[in-house]
């Protein structure tokens, strides 16, 4: 068998890539996982032609490792048992923009800045994460399941549609867009569930293990007319998880997040110095929300919100600051404001590496009650490992009217250090099996988590596996993570 | 008749002599037919059977221990709460086993965290009253108020006030199932703690293989604990008021209000679907068909004949009255500025608010199926179609002119073009299209009706529901997807090798259409020599139904 061959036949040899500095780049991303390099990597151009690789892939018993972004986070695309690349940079097509029906449907390697570049020339704009790399795939960050600042809208979920070669080279189309005919079908591909099964759940999450999506739909919304950004400096956690729990079932606001000094410093310096004169004099922790002012009576909106907002202050919740702009910080409400509704600029160094070049998250889903025990929990395996818990960033996400949130935490260190990555790596691993311990529920086993959590949730892990074998008899897809 | 005594007595041992029964009296009880929903069609006369015995479990541990006697003894069961789905409901085979849930009624609610976690046997009206007492609701589907909510989330679950709430599936958190195997699994936040209050899996989420678009109604195990994401509503208490079963919720002034408004064409509804969407303002917006309001107007079934047949097809096609719900969600203010978009809207539309009573009596805690089928004595919603406004919009002329062809025995509804509304704030356009008619008379229109409209939906490329409970899945699974139904019969074979899980689901219709015989013209699709049974189902379906 010649692999490069067999793929040329497929995509076009100039699609194929074989040179060993480009595949050792696949090797390793901005995690700590570890991996080697693929024996190839593939840019298929068509949905046609990545099934054929899928079919070829499984008549050879070779693995497959999606890709889409040509920046990685999380160590799933770092080759596990070797195999073949398959870089989805050439789906970069955004197919249709539906200002009627309110969504878009695009590529596997559309980028957010691309996305929300051509939907802003509509006026239109999607739900994002806090700060996605302008570079990455919009596709790939919907699939990690990365959550979303926006916590008004009551379905929560923007993801709609996509096409996916399942891991036998079959072509599906999940949700309404597996409708006969589609996109010339009278449905658009506007509802995710079906058909029969609710596929697009089993897609997500599952880190390339059960298919290659090849695009997708998703909500859009107009951008509004009017954003006023709010900021609540605060040191008591418990204090601001009871406020945000009195207002945000109310519907107010559009993105609210909480940091900690460190990560709102990261996000407002430019340069290392900057980042530690902010750290040292920004509050311990800050909220901030955006409310708008929709296409219709804009300042009847902005004026609501505020009055409420102001009574629950005035009559409930005294302590609490909130404030237009941040004292002492004259940039920070137009530079936050830009941040929450953009991506990060690729060209731009990343801001959770501007402090000291390299970083590592971790972060689980929580009852935002719980947060202040989570950090404490944190604080101590710090102590006790001497690492300085001070310098680590801390990034609270509220999810669905706040009834649950995201906890982050990042480690920001230089990796250039000789054994820095083995002491972050051992902290962060410590840090991860205490916070489980404590009730932390991690959804997305990155690296060696998997091995960890699918220990407790066996049933679960038993059940995965039987439907993993049904879709990838040959463990083909992306083998080595989750926990196949 | 009767299930086999040593499978029985086993069971009887696990919930005690007092929750089972073989009792041709409360066998009988179980019958397909008195719910209305699909009463006297072919299906239910052709596909359903009484039960062999029914039991009554209490506990998580019960149902399992009842799936694993099942499968020691080749027993087929059905899973059985509040039997809504009329025939889809109920024992398809001779001598199976019911295992009704209602006995599971464990209820807690977590009002800061907007959620509750029920048991089986727990029903809309329970909930949706606790939830208005901590500020929050959930949709009621169409089903009724008297519905278990488990069942409805595994199947169904929308009504109007869907615009904001959503889909049904992302109301689904933490559960807990017990598969035709006895194996208790446990989806998750539970998969990991005690606590069910996050639905996602670690990794791949398998709430994926619980439903599609609607469910599987119990033939891939049986759900006996789930957690129910509820939204914040607006704090004051809604009142009941009037007297049973006259019944309505007094709204409170300035948070939530029906406002009826009369438009000047079927368009500037439809377009007041978007725009009230693209505004972000509302808590629902619907189209009904013409005939709930005779409905909804008449005590009985004579006073509803001597209102609709008033009507005329003119006067049904000149009949233009949108329904939208505006809650207070935030504030009176923000009650008010909803109403001042929504004015404005509806200005620039050409429409007129219309008087409208400050009650609900359908939506919030509806008991509508209890009476939708009054005027004819049975009913079905044929499909229900979400996705885009464009296709809804579409469907209401397409059903209109296939349902010509079967009036009768199709009611006559002066061509009404059914029932329409935006979910999850104007990002899908939703359609229903109900039909009924007096299971006296011949019914095999009806039969084939069903059958018609869903080939009519794959040559349109329109989005149905019921792919996978009420249509052949040889007839839809090969155009959607391509080829939904082969991942469907996969899962079956893996976690109900014997298929002892409410059989011959999800093949039921399939094997309707080739049993009866007024199905056989309609049905040209290909299917397979032979179903993908096991020989123990096949022996089965024989002495039920006979040979092929």
């Amino acid at each position: 068998m010649d692999i490069l061959k067999d793929l040329a036949e497929i995509a076009g040899s100039e699609n194929v890539i074989s040179d060993q500095a480009v595949l050792d780049s696949y090797s390793s991303d901005l995690s700590l996982v570890r991996g080697g390099a693929p024996e190839a990597a593939v840019r298929p151009g068509t949905t046609e032609e990545v099934s054929k690789i899928v079919k070829w892939a499984n008549a050879n018993n070779i693995p497959l490792i999606p890709v889409s972004s040509p920046v990685h986070l999380y160590g799933s695309t770092v080759p596990k048992q070797g195999g073949v690349v398959v870089d989805m940079r050439r789906f970069d097509e955004i197919f249709s923009i539906d200002k009627t029906n309110r969504c878009v449907r695009f590529g596997a390697g559309v980028s957010w800045k691309k996305l929300t570049d051509t939907l802003a020339a509509e006026g239109m704009r999607v739900v994002m994460p806090l700060a996605p790399r302008g570079d990455r795939s919009v596709l790939t960050d919907h699939l990690e399941r990365e959550v979303i600042t926006n916590t008004v809208y009551d379905y929560g979920e923007p993801v709609q549609s996509m096409e996916v070669v399942f891991p036998d080279g079959s072509i599906f189309r999940t949700g309404s867009a597996s409708a006969p005919k589609f996109p010339y079908a009278y449905a658009k591909g506007a509802n995710p569930a079906g058909p029969g099964l609710d596929f697009y759940r089993l897609l997500q999450g599952a880190q390339g293990t059960m298919g290659i999506v090849t695009w997708m739909s998703l909500k859009i919304q107009s951008i509004p007319l009017i954003d006023k950004i709010k900021f609540a400096p605060f040191d008591d956690l418990d204090y601001v998880e009871k406020f945000l729990f009195r207002i945000m079932p109310r519907r107010i606001g559009q993105e609210f997040v909480i940091l900690n000094n460190v990560d709102f410093a990261a996000i407002l310096a430019d340069t290392r110095e900057e980042f530690e004169e902010l750290r040292k004099t920004l509050p311990k922790y800050t909220l901030a929300f955006i409310i708008s002012g929709l296409i219709r009576r804009p300042e009847e909106k902005i004026a609501y919100e505020e009055h409420f907002l102001s009574d629950v202050i005035r009559h409930e919740y005294p302590d609490i600051r909130l404030t237009d702009g941040m004292p002492g910080f004259p940039q920070a409400a137009d530079k936050l404001k830009q941040i929450l509704r953009n991506p990060w600029p690729a060209e731009k160094t990343y801001w959770k590496a501007v402090p000291a070049g390299n970083y590592q998250d971790l972060f689980f889903i929580a009852r935002p009650e719980r947060v202040p025990e989570f950090i404490d929990i944190v604080r101590d395996v710090a102590s006790k490992n001497g690492y300085p818990f001070e310098s680590i960033g801390i990034y609270e996400q509220p999810i669905e009217h706040n009834r649950a949130c995201q906890l982050e935490f990042t480690f920001m260190y230089d990796g250039s250090a000789d054994g820095a990555d083995a002491e972050i790596y051992d902290i962060y691993y410590k840090m991860f099996k205490a916070l489980h311990a404590a009730g932390a529920y991690f959804t997305r086993p990155y690296g060696d988590m998997g091995g960890e959590l699918y220990q407790k949730a066996a049933s679960y892990k038993a059940a995965l596996m039987k439907v993993k074998n049904l879709f990838d008899p040959n463990n083909i897809m992306n083998p080595g993570n989750v926990c196949f | 008749m009767s299930i086999n005594k040593y499978a029985y007595e086993a069971i009887k041992a696990v919930v005690g002599e007092a929750n089972i029964t073989d009792d041709p009296a409360d066998c009988m009880g179980y019958r397909s037919g008195p719910g209305g929903y699909e009463s006297g069609t072919g299906y239910e006369r052709v596909m359903t059977r009484l039960p062999g015995a029914i039991c009554m479990p209490r506990t998580t541990k019960d149902v399992q221990e009842i799936v694993k006697i099942c499968a020691r003894y080749d027993l087929a069961f059905v899973p059985y709460s509040t039997g809504f789905y009329g025939p889809r409901s109920h024992p398809h085979l001779d001598d199976e086993l019911i295992i009704d849930m209602k006995r599971m009624r464990d209820f807690e609610i977590d009002a800061e965290h907007f959620f509750i976690t029920v048991q089986p046997g727990v029903v809309y009206s329970q909930i949706q009253q606790e939830c208005f007492e901590h500020g929050a609701y959930v949709v009621v589907g169409g089903g009724g108020a008297q519905t278990s909510a488990v069942a409805n989330l595994l199947n169904d679950g929308w009504s109007p006030l869907s615009f904001r709430v959503g889909l049904p599936q992302r109301r689904i958190l933490g559960l807990e199932m017990v598969m035709p195997d006895g194996e208790i699994v446990k989806f998750g936040s539970l998969a990991d703690s005690d606590d069910p209050f996050w639905g996602e899996g670690i990794g791949p989420d398998l709430r994926g293989i619980l439903r599609g678009y609607t469910g599987l109604l119990g033939c891939l195990g049986i759900c006996t604990k789930m957690a129910i994401k509820t939204l914040p509503f607006q704090p004051v208490v809604p009142e009941m008021q009037g007297v049973s079963p006259d019944t309505s919720l007094k709204l409170p002034e300035k948070r939530v209000k029906w406002i009826n408004f009369t438009m000047p064409s079927l368009k500037s509804i439809e377009d007041a679907h978007i725009m009230l969407g693209n505004a972000e303002v509302g808590g629902a917006i619907t189209k009904v068909p013409t005939f709930w309001r005779a409905i909804a107007k008449a005590s009985c079934k004579e006073e509803f004949w001597d209102l609709w047949l008033k009507e005329t097809e003119e006067s049904v096609a000149n009949f233009f009255l949108v329904r939208v719900m505006i809650i207070g969600f935030t504030s009176e203010e923000q009650f008010d500025y909803d109403y001042n978009v929504l004015t404005d809207i509806i200005t620039e539309l050409g429409g007129k608010e219309r008087r409208t009573k400050p009650s609900d009596e359908s939506w919030f805690k509806n008991a509508d199926s209890a009476g939708m089928w009054l005027m004819t004595g049975s009913y079905v919603s044929v499909d229900y179609v979400m996705d885009s406004f464009d296709q809804a919009f579409k469907q209401g002329p397409n059903y209109r002119d296939l349902k010509d062809k079967y009036t009768p025995p199709l009611m006559p509804d002066c061509k009404d073009l059914g029932w329409f509304q935006s979910c999850e704030m104007g990002h899908l356009g939703y359609y229903e299209y109900l039909i009924y008619w007096d299971q006296r008379e011949d019914t095999n229109g009806m039969d084939q009706f069903y059958v018609d409209s869903a080939k009519m939906n794959v040559r349109n490329g329109a989005y149905p529901a019921l792919l996978s409970s009420h249509q052949p899945l040889y007839l839809t699974g090969p155009a959607y997807g391509p080829n939904y139904h082969n991942w469907i019969l996969g899962l079956k074979k893996i976690f109900d090798p014997k298929w002892l899980s409410h059989p011959p689901l999800p093949l039921a219709h399939d094997e309707f259409c080739r049993r009866a015989a007024w199905m056989h013209d309609i049905a040209d699709w290909p299917v397979p020599d032979e179903f993908p049974y096991p020989d123990s189902l096949k022996k089965k379906m024989a002495a039920a139904h006979g040979d092929i």
